[in-house]
């Protein structure tokens, strides 16, 4: 167990002890010198942290500083709100040490998961509404990824260098298949292939698994999701998982928006979701009427906790872009959840 | 990344199918969870024996949906593991060995489990080893009523503290529920948990699918296969040819909160219409002398036939999970008897009449029919491919409530009895005439096999 009473030599030389503390209860300490990524610095030590991007965007590395102080990496910025800095969040990937601190992280010691890449093949190709498509993959034969319900792969547009990430909306269960949903944009190139190319049997290369906005196991408090857009993938992935888990389920509201009624889609499966889980309660919104029948008009987020009470004690998934992702999280917090329980996603349209 | 040219897996392609049948797409999709429950539902309490199947000190090896399960009565108490020895998969109860009171040893290598919690506790000759004490086999809660021994069936990871008292998965009960469902024509229905309950029946193995069997015993449309059942004519009962929903609500949902959840049928109202002839075929029946029954099905495939075979009795039905295409058959007679001379009387019925003519004779039918359906559903397309008419609604309600009201799917077998087909112990079985059945072999003669 560390001390933090001394001062380690080379705390003298410009280093700092960080101590990473995993869900699990594991502790891991690591002399750090200043001006370095403690990300860089904790994978070079082999612990099993989170990552992607490793540039302060994708929100993968996010840890909680709990003891001691650290910020941001000269020339470097973090896509995290000043709100959420404020309450200790860090992207470990862009923050330094500046003395002595501890981490928490909201996973086990055991979660760094093996990133792997795979061949697919297109199984399906489906509208389901005016902007967004359901892609349904296939792992080829020897080809492999592991994941948890709620993460995230890359994509590479066929024919072209570009890649994109998607929540998978389907659950380790249903391996070898892959289901996406993917948004529309007009121009981008992976609508462009979906659009006018994509075809049963067309083979897709993706990576992953990425990301640590994952289902928690073992969590029995009431869940609440927060889905705006295609940010419905992931929670249509945890909602199946917990589906299939053994033992009591926890409640679950889910609250999906989306901006007009035909852009809304996966009504029935949701349909389907509720019959087969009488503990999951499903609000629909869209930002603009006209709404069609069972459609709310008005924001995902305020749709929480308007018919009662919430209990305190909630986790809370919220997917999303990013404006959705803060209301909710003051929302949700106004509600009396702890910031810990609160696990996000936030996407950028590309 | 493999640079070689991917290949795709095996695929499946689907038949085209008509929307016209009452098993349309969209009903279809609300039952997928019930389609995808080839090897049952897990979580749930079934019947495991008759309590006279476990004298004291015995094991027993049995397997329900995929899963080995070995009893053991110590004291009186009954104790249930998984019946597979965590070392190298030996099944205890082929060869039980118990050197006290409170554990079970695998009889080969003597890796010795608690009863109460299955902890390895001790190696026979390995008592130091590092795995004592940190690994175990799955247990499982047992109660004994009216002389049957139910098991609390759970996946390896279902949480004790969740497991559900054994009456959310028994029928409801009269005459609690008699205001709820009526019943004018016959007496409340005795249930195992009644005062005096005396439960007498049989269990065997059946060769199908267990939800073709379940399915089989509260369809209304399978009168035609017993109309000439012996019992049938020496009562001089006479037998609609079939009976057809006639109400908005033919079927009421049970759902209560922490009860049972199932259905009961509304037989012998106005609800059900019975079908007196058929003009094309020239049949046409004149005066019907019937029995008035009723059955209800709740999780995880229970049946109750109220009023059958005949007053103050009820007859239950289980069709336990075996693997995918076998299941245990329990036929079970319960009757309220306060003294032992009641209880000498029924015994005396039963083993002169009921068994004989109802349990065997009526329901030989019912399995042979059931079998008869096993091939079409074997692959699993029967259950896309067939095709449901309007007295099917029995069983489509069924499907979607055990979709909504399963605690969980169970998976396919593993490394038990039925998991592997062509396995050569499997052909050796079948070559000595020996059917795949339900309980483990036991090693009988330890010099001579």
């Amino acid at each position: 167990m560390l001390t933090t009473t001394e001062v380690s030599p080379e705390a003298a030389l410009g280093a700092s002890t960080v101590t990473f503390a995993f869900s699990d209860g594991a502790e891991h300490s690591l002399s750090i010198p200043a001006g370095s990524s403690i990300l860089a610095a904790g994978l070079e030590a082999g612990l099993p942290l989170l990552h992607q991007c490793r540039s302060g965007t994708c929100s993968s590395c996010l840890a909680t500083l709990v003891e001691g102080e650290a910020g941001t990496l000269p020339g470097n910025n973090s896509s995290l709100f000043a709100s959420e800095m404020a309450a200790g969040k860090r992207l470990l990937c862009v923050t330094q040490a500046r003395g002595d601190c501890r981490f928490t992280l909201d996973y086990a010691s055991t979660g760094g998961q093996q990133v792997s890449a795979a061949q697919t093949f297109v199984n399906a190709v489906e509208r389901v509404a005016a902007d967004v498509v359901r892609l349904e993959l296939e792992l080829a034969e020897g080809s492999w990824i592991d994941f948890r319900p709620g993460q995230f792969i890359q994509v590479k547009v066929p024919g072209t260098d570009q890649t994109r990430s998607y929540s998978i909306a389907s659950t380790p269960a249903q391996l070898p298949k892959i289901e996406l949903l993917v948004r529309l944009l007009p121009g981008g190139v992976m609508s462009e292939w979906l659009l006018n190319r994509a075809a049963p049997d067309a083979v897709v290369e993706i990576e992953g698994p990425h990301g640590a906005f994952f289902l928690r196991e073992g969590e029995k408090a009431p869940h609440i999701m927060i889905a705006g857009g295609t940010g419905l993938a992931p929670m249509m992935a945890m909602i199946d998982q917990i589906r299939a888990r053994p033992g009591r389920k926890p409640p679950i509201v889910l609250s999906f928006g989306c901006q007009s009624n035909d852009g809304l889609f996966h009504r029935e499966a949701l349909e389907l979701r509720q019959y087969w889980l009488p503990g999951l309660s499903v609000h629909v919104s869209v930002d603009r009427g006209p709404a069609s029948e069972g459609v709310r008009v008005g924001n995902p987020v305020e749709a929480v906790g308007q018919g009662g009470s919430i209990d305190p004690a909630s986790v809370a998934y919220l997917c999303g872009p990013p404006g959705m992702i803060e209301a909710a999280r003051i929302h949700l917090e106004a509600l009396g959840l702890a910031p810990e329980n609160i696990h996000s996603e936030r996407f950028v349209a590309s | 990344m493999n640079e070689a040219t991917p290949i795709r897996r095996r695929t499946t392609v689907r038949m085209p199918t008509s929307d016209k049948r009452l098993n349309d797409s969209a009903s279809q999709s609300q039952y997928q969870p019930y389609k995808d429950a080839a090897w049952g539902f897990v979580n749930h309490w079934y019947p495991a024996l008759f309590s006279e199947e476990l004298p004291e000190d015995k094991v027993e090896g049995i397997q329900i949906c995929g899963i080995p399960i070995l009893l053991r009565r110590v004291d009186g108490k009954i104790f249930a593991l998984k019946d597979q020895c965590l070392h190298r998969g030996v099944r205890l109860s082929a060869k039980p060995t118990c050197f006290n009171k409170s554990s079970i040893t695998c009889w080969y290598h003597g890796f010795t489990f608690d009863l109460a919690d299955g902890l390895l506790s001790t190696i026979v000759a390995n008592p130091d080893d590092p795995l004592v004490g940190t690994t175990g086999i799955t247990s499982y809660p047992v109660e004994e009523v009216a002389g049957m021994i139910f098991v609390f069936v759970r996946e390896d990871d279902f949480p004790l503290e969740d497991v559900p008292p054994l009456s959310a998965d028994l029928p409801i009960r009269f005459p609690e529920n008699s205001e709820k469902f009526p019943h004018p024509l016959w007496p409340a229905a005795p249930s195992l948990y009644d005062e005096g309950a005396v439960a007498l029946g049989l269990h065997r193995t059946g060769q199908s699918n267990w939800r073709i069997a379940c399915e089989n015993g509260f369809d209304n449309a399978h009168i035609l296969v017993h109309m000439d059942n012996t019992i049938v004519h020496a009562l001089n009962w006479v037998l609609p040819l079939g009976i057809l929903p006639d109400h908005e609500e033919p079927i009421t949902l049970i759902e209560d909160e922490d009860g049972p959840k199932g259905m009961m049928q509304w037989l012998f109202t106005d609800r059900w219409k019975p079908v007196l002839e058929n003009e094309a075929l020239g049949l046409k029946i004149d005066s019907l002398n019937g029995r008035f029954y009723r059955t209800s099905v709740v999780m995880p495939g229970v049946l109750l036939v109220e009023n059958w075979p005949e007053e103050h009795i009820a007859q239950y039905e289980w069709y336990v999970p075996i693997t995918d295409d076998t299941y245990e058959y329990w036929e079970v007679m319960v009757k309220v008897c306060p003294t032992d001379k009641d209880k000498a009387a029924f015994k005396h019925r039963f083993d002169r009449v009921f068994m004989p003519l109802c349990l065997r004779g009526f329901n030989d039918c019912d399995l042979y029919a059931r079998e008869a359906m096993e091939e079409f559903y074997a692959d699993g397309t029967g259950w896309d491919a067939e095709q449901l008419v309007s007295t099917d609604i029995s069983p489509i309600t069924w499907r979607k409530l055990a979709s909504r009201w399963n605690r969980g799917i169970a998976k396919p077998g593993k490394g038990v009895p039925g998991a592997t087909k062509t396995s050569s112990i499997r052909m050796r079985r079948l070559a000595e005439g020996k059917a795949p059945g339900y309980f483990v072999e036991k090693i009988e003669d330890v010099n001579n096999y």
